[in-house]
């Protein structure tokens, strides 16, 4: 790698990755703990989101509000949210000020407090958060279609269910905590303005006696069917469409990229083009790739008016179909324009870097250089997304519908 | 990272504010109109989000399609968005089309507006106006705003009701904009890699024949009293109530202090409202925040509660309000406005956020503020400067909705 980037996996398992950004005077943190929703225990769903709240709840000799007014002072801009794979603790902020807040994040990853009366607040929250899906139909229709779409443990609520969040208990998310937290498979990114030996040396000052440890393993499980209606009385109707394509590794990743930014890419995307542009059948209307590390899919949405749900139903699978026959050599450049563009102006956002590392390594074990996926992108030719189009037709589906009525999949 | 700032004026009249900044890996430009829903006739609100968009429905050269198309061609980052007081349209660009990208955006403000594109798009603004219902947040949001502003223009909502875009005329619209769009009344602003001489020769070129118009907005002084009002929908699960206040406005010089002590008061991490609502899980969430308008402004406060705690969380957030000006303290000041700092920090690292806000300073005041300003005015802030500003605004007169299931 050139001085750019830099890796190091350390003795417990942890790996630290940096992309040294130096024209920045700031510096972004993305720390990758292998707690996601899928290692949630079967009877325990949403575990991981209350564990994500409770662990900022006091660490080290700090307790919550310490903790709290000390991440403050240093400015940090803070993120943490729990995904299919891991729980993800991010900050930003001047890169001294994230290089000073590493000692914290080891804190809160290896000591933290868990006080009863945090457990009990962060329970209550992830509750609320639960019961507040019912009031929003387009976020419900998200959770559910990856719900439908995708094998347990992956399609999983991260939220968990209201029944496992009522039983969970402080002593249950103590020891899930002391098995879960740990360096094995851990991943700290960052990017911006910073000295790789200088962050090398903290990180194992700080996280170098971080136990070890490896993930259980899951009991996969088929998703419960192809067809969902939940009924809703909601002024649109929410449509929700998924079928399965390749993970990010396979070799024809940036094929199937192209393809769907053809498809849902700019404003001159198909579905935009065909379903809102022509037809004025709804404002939102989107495809996008969405990956596992076992599995990609390619997932599409679309909200109208619960009379005229099924015609854009039938409209956007029929631009699905479509893909099949093939793009257009002006489609396939204008993809190709659009993705490299989106590469470089990443370049100018620490935060998007330092989770763009981070998702790199965990998926193929390194990091992209942002040439080596413009080369990518442009080593791509219309004759291979065509054939790949052609051999690879779209389904089969699994549709998720957040709405008044039930709805038909087009023949 | 030396940002450097220009500034120049077009013979018709129109404003190019830049800054530049020689590390940045793209360019981005935004046309900032002085005009949203405030200053649309009650009879056409609306008219402002729905002529936004219909920019993208073509001129008297190109067709939508050609319009989407051209921006994709250059792998344009590429929006625009609508408030009460402003409309914008930006691209976001690699700095190799930079002419494209200009040449481009003043195709999009001299748009056709043929009845046919605009009929079609009548139906797209309907469903928006539909997926918005479908949000309780918003939905509270306007009648807030409806209520606080009472009879001020501010009280519009931006999409308008769906009524209102039913009966809208095309000519109605083209009206609205020869009457709103054009210099004197609007501003370019362009931010990151770039050779300012050149861009200015491009708007000479593609904007530089755009007539000037006069465009007064209404600043009537709004009529604040003290109510509340609870609506009622049987279907939602939780409760969303917000509160209103007049706050200092976006010209006003204390409005730095303001938006420290907002991130006092409702920050979501470590403020007022953290501590005594949501740490404790009273409250899902518990915002308090700060709108400066044009000519005046608002404080506010969103809590989300389950319904049976409503109550409490109301007497909690309005306590805290009172509270705080007893016991403000040296550290949360600080506190806050370190993590304010470092928003400045990041933000003017990315070229789209910087522009976004140069261009939106200019439409309030004329003025440009570097970043070197803005962390001045920042640090300069005091426990003071923020108990002045809670005598002068002493969070009443308030406007308080609620929407939950009864």
């Amino acid at each position: 790698m050139g001085e750019r980037y830099f890796q190091h996996t350390f003795e417990n398992g942890l790996t630290l990755l940096a992309e040294k950004m130096p024209a920045m005077q700031s510096a972004a943190m993305s720390l990758l703990v292998p707690a996601g929703s899928c290692t949630d225990p079967v009877d325990r769903t949403g575990s991981s989101t209350v564990i994500s709240d409770l662990i900022l709840r006091g660490a080290g000799d700090r307790d919550s509000h310490a903790l709290t007014d000390y991440l403050d002072s240093l400015g940090l801009q803070r993120a943490s949210s729990v995904g299919v794979h891991h729980t993800r603790l991010g900050c930003a902020a001047l890169a001294e000020n994230v290089m000073t807040g590493l000692a914290t994040y080891a804190d809160i990853v290896q000591r933290p407090q868990m006080p009863q009366s945090g457990f009990d607040a962060a329970r209550d929250l992830a509750l609320q958060a639960l019961a507040g899906l019912d009031d929003d139909p387009r976020q419900k229709l998200l959770v559910k279609l990856r719900e439908w779409h995708f094998p347990s443990p992956f399609g999983r609520n991260s939220m968990g269910t209201k029944e496992d969040l009522e039983k969970l208990t402080l002593d249950l998310c103590r020891a899930d905590f002391g098995h879960r937290f740990h360096a094995g498979g851990a991943i700290l990114a960052v990017a911006g303005n910073v000295d790789f030996n200088a962050l090398r040396e903290q990180t194992q000052a700080h996280f170098g006696a971080w136990k070890s440890g490896v993930g259980d393993e899951l009991r996969i499980m088929p998703p419960p069917g192809m067809y969902h209606h939940e009924p809703q009385q909601s002024e649109q109707t929410h449509i929700g469409i998924a079928y399965p394509s390749i993970t990010e590794d396979h070799p024809d990743y940036y094929v199937v990229r192209l393809a769907v930014e053809v498809l849902s890419g700019g404003m001159s995307g198909r579905l935009f083009t065909e379903v809102r542009e022509k037809r004025a059948l709804c404002y939102s209307v989107w495809a996008g790739y969405s990956s596992l590390k076992t599995q990609g899919s390619i997932m599409g949405y679309a909200g109208t008016s619960n009379d005229r749900a099924q015609a854009t139903l039938d409209c956007l699978v029929g631009e699905l179909h479509r893909l099949s026959d093939g793009i257009t050599i002006e489609e396939l450049t204008r993809a190709k324009t659009g993705l490299k563009a989106a590469t470089i102006m990443q370049g100018e956002s620490t935060s998007a870097r330092a989770g763009a590392i981070a998702h790199d390594y965990f998926i193929r074990g390194r990091i992209r250089t942002l040439d080596e996926i413009k080369n990518a992108v442009d080593s791509v030719s219309l004759e291979q997304v065509n054939a790949y189009l052609a051999s690879h037709r779209p389904g089969p589906f699994t549709m998720v519908i957040v709405g008044p009525k039930e709805l038909r999949l087009p023949e | 990272m030396p940002l450097k700032f220009h500034h120049q004026t077009l013979s018709n009249g129109l404003d190019i504010v830049a800054e530049i900044n020689p590390d940045a890996h793209s360019f981005a430009a935004g046309l900032f109109v002085k005009t949203g829903s405030r200053d649309e006739e009650s009879s056409i609100n609306g008219v402002s989000h729905f002529l936004e968009h219909m920019m993208f429905k073509g001129s008297d050269r190109y067709t939508w399609e050609d319009v989407n198309r051209i921006f994709d061609e250059i792998g344009a980052r590429y929006n625009a968005f609508t408030s009460q007081e402003m409309t914008a349209y930006y691209a976001n660009v690699l700095p190799e089309f930079t002419e494209k990208a200009v040449e481009h955006l003043a195709h999009l403000l001299r748009p056709a507006i043929r009845q046919s594109d605009f009929d079609t798009e009548k139906k797209v603004i309907l469903e928006e106006i539909a997926m918005y219902l479908d949000d309780p947040g918003h939905r509270l949001y306007e009648k807030l705003m409806e209520l606080h502003f009472g009879n001020h223009p501010l009280s519009q909502s931006v999409l308008g009701p769906a009524e209102s875009i039913r009966n809208l005329k095309r000519d109605q619209m083209a009206g609205y904009f020869n009457s709103h769009y054009g210099p004197g009344n609007m501003v370019l602003s362009v931010t990151g890699n770039m050779d300012f001489n050149e861009v200015v020769k491009l708007a000479e070129r593609y904007m530089g024949l755009w007539p000037k118009v006069q465009a007064a907005r209404d600043q009537p002084l709004p009529l604040y009293k003290p109510q509340e009002q609870d609506l009622v929908d049987a279907k939602l699960n939780r409760c969303y109530t917000m509160g209103m206040t007049p706050g200092p406005s976006a010209q006003d010089e204390r409005r730095f202090a303001a938006r420290v002590l907002a991130d006092v008061i409702g920050d979501s991490d470590g403020s007022r409202f953290y501590w005594a609502l949501v740490d404790n899980a009273i409250a899902e969430d518990a915002d308090f925040g700060f709108y400066p308008h044009d000519g005046c402004g608002s404080f506010y406060f969103a809590l989300t509660t389950d319904p049976k705690r409503t109550k409490q969380a109301m007497k909690i957030a309005l306590d805290e309000l009172q509270r705080i000006r007893r016991d403000l303290n040296n550290d949360e000041v600080d506190r806050a406005k370190n993590k304010i700092a470092s928003g400045i920090v990041l933000q003017g690292e990315v070229p789209l956020g910087r522009m976004r806000s140069i261009g939106s300073q200019w439409i309030y005041n004329k003025e440009y503020r570097s970043l070197e300003q803005d962390m001045e005015t920042l640090l300069a802030v005091t426990p003071k400067s923020l108990q002045q500003l809670m005598d002068d605004f002493s969070f009443d007169p308030m406007t308080i909705v609620s929407l939950g299931p009864g």
